[in-house]
């Protein structure tokens, strides 16, 4: 069978693909426009990778990476640059993508003298949104692009707080970010939301500032409230708030690949492809190609 | 250094540590306050570390209990730090913590067990490697045999324990009969962690066949190996050896050693 294309992926719904549904997916072979895969549980060989291989010749794969830590002041990890290098010679996939985030620095003080050294915190962290912080996180982006030879997208994050040191918001980020490096935006709907409500981030002006041209993506997931705080959870159903949202997006950016994300909590297969049928069709009102 | 630097490592530390967020972070949001968000933080990070052991030593909670698995990973993570972007690659210090962790003393083979967990995750994402071709080693003319350097898969990892850990591991296997009854005095195991058709497979080595193995993970030539297991394990068969660990995957390739 001849492979998907891999150079962009198709202007239609996908899923986020995770373990419990490899074998269900494998052996139904259901209709899905595109799956997307965490970066990481496929570095190295044997299971997973051989399943995500068979998975590639079914269905176009984005690599979606939680662990690069682009806006990190620790160095870049090269063995993790190495191993998605690897993953993408492997997989040719449609697109790959990162967060705009950080997740380690080179030193930490703690209790006075004592120091801990490359301390790697596995989660995806806000930063202040700074000329200073562009300049270093394109740098970073470029190194990426150049190693993988090929444009990468960043994804906007959800934050619970923010900065009183940021000089532009983070869509201004974004932005500028994609001029400086010819990176592409993947806009996570769902994480402007979350910011919205937490940080009192304008949602609409957000999408409206974005450059349509340079997004290449939506996200779409569920998120849960603690305390008050919206966190970023993908653990349930795209709420009513966020397709008003998409919707907007589709207006102002246009019908971009969209994806639905569930990573804890995850439910039956049917219920996945149920919110990407609910994103199919929004797409397809706005517009979007058809096959 | 980059004044982001500060910022980040102030974030780090109210993180990993619970110390006051630097002076740059927002105080004042509309639905919380800054003590919430730097919690949802630490939960998220020590939640990430937690499940990550979860899924790296079922056979250890399953031990030693769900609670008490908690208390353990608890104390490792104020410990070891993730060093790596990639959550697969942390817990590997868990047997050396479970020798020393005071409340599990009482569970003589538990850090053997965890040993042979952390091998077993590590043979999970071990890269791809052609296996040892056995027509290829059939044309090495007789006499150079001895200096043979066989190299090992990366899937492949050898445990040794003064308890039956690998009976133990299978017995904790999703699908097993459910006979815990192993008499912990049933002697000396030699744990086997391999890939055979992409499945991590543990099975039990004899002495002789382990410290050969011992041997040639070290470096040592086929000869050299031979000769040593010999010394003490006089009943060692190269040939019943080598079948059993060809027939596990284990040896990958292998190249003539350094002349004499």
């Amino acid at each position: 069978m001849e492979k998907p294309a891999n150079d962009s992926l198709p202007c239609i719904a996908g899923i986020g693909l995770r373990a419990p549904h490899y074998c269900e997916v494998l052996e139904k072979l259901p209709k899905l426009g595109w799956v997307e895969v965490h970066n990481e549980n496929f570095f190295g060989g044997g299971a997973s990778l051989r399943t995500l291989l068979k998975v590639r010749e079914h269905y176009p794969v984005s690599l979606h990476g939680v662990g690069m830590g682009l806006a990190s002041t620790a160095p870049l990890d090269q063995a993790h640059l190495s191993a998605l290098c690897r993953l993408c010679d492997a997989v040719q996939p449609a697109a790959v993508s990162e967060h705009l985030c950080w997740n380690s620095v080179p030193d930490m003080t703690i209790n006075g003298p004592m120091v801990i050294n490359d301390l790697v915190i596995n989660d995806l962290l806000p930063f202040p949104y700074t000329q200073e912080a562009l300049s270093h996180v394109a740098r970073r982006v470029d190194q990426v692009q150049e190693k993988i030879g090929r444009r990468l997208l960043v994804e906007n994050l959800s934050s619970y707080l923010s900065f009183t040191s940021s000089e532009m918001s983070e869509g201004e980020f974004l932005s500028e970010l994609s001029r400086h490096t010819g990176c592409a935006i993947l806009f996570d709907v769902n994480n402007l939301y979350v910011n919205a409500r937490n940080l009192g981030v304008d949602a609409k002006a957000f999408i409206k500032a974005l450059p349509a041209e340079a997004v290449a993506e939506y996200h779409l997931a569920g998120h849960s409230i603690r305390d008050g705080c919206l966190v970023d959870t993908h653990s349930t159903q795209v709420c009513a708030e966020v397709w008003e949202l998409y919707e907007f997006a589709l207006q102002h950016i246009g019908p971009r690949p969209t994806l639905i994300e569930w990573d804890s909590d995850i439910p039956v297969l049917a219920v996945l492809t149920g919110e990407a049928e609910k994103a199919q069709q929004r797409l397809e009102e706005y517009h979007a190609c058809f096959k | 250094m980059l004044v982001l630097n500060d910022d980040l490592s102030d974030f780090a530390r109210a993180i990993v540590r619970g110390e006051e967020p630097s002076s740059r972070v927002v105080t004042s949001y509309q639905n919380y306050s800054v003590a919430i968000a730097i919690e949802v933080y630490r939960n998220n990070y020590r939640g990430n570390l937690h499940d990550t052991l979860a899924g790296a030593y079922p056979v250890i909670e399953q031990l030693v209990g769900k609670d008490f698995f908690r208390l353990l990973t608890r104390q490792f993570i104020g410990q070891y730090f993730s060093r790596s972007g990639n959550l697969h690659h942390y817990g590997a210090e868990m047997a050396g913590f479970i020798a020393a962790f005071e409340p599990a003393q009482g569970l003589v083979y538990l850090p053997d067990v965890a040993a042979l967990e952390w091998a077993c995750h590590c043979a999970y994402f071990a890269e791809d490697a052609a296996t040892l071709d056995i027509g290829k080693l059939a044309q090495v003319p007789p006499e150079q045999y001895p200096d043979l350097i066989l190299h090992i898969h990366p899937a492949c990892h050898l445990v040794r324990s003064r308890y039956p850990i690998t009976a133990i591991w299978h017995a904790h296997q999703p699908g097993a009969s459910g006979d815990f009854h192993i008499d912990l005095d049933s002697g000396a195991s030699n744990a086997l962690i391999s890939r055979k058709n992409d499945v991590v497979v543990v099975s039990a080595l004899t002495e002789g066949d382990a410290a050969w193995l011992q041997g040639i993970q070290a470096g040592t030539s086929l000869g050299e190996a031979t000769a040593t297991t010999l010394e003490h394990y006089p009943d060692f068969n190269l040939q019943t050896a080598l079948l059993k660990l060809v027939a596990q995957n284990v040896l990958a390739n292998f190249n003539l050693g350094a002349a004499p």
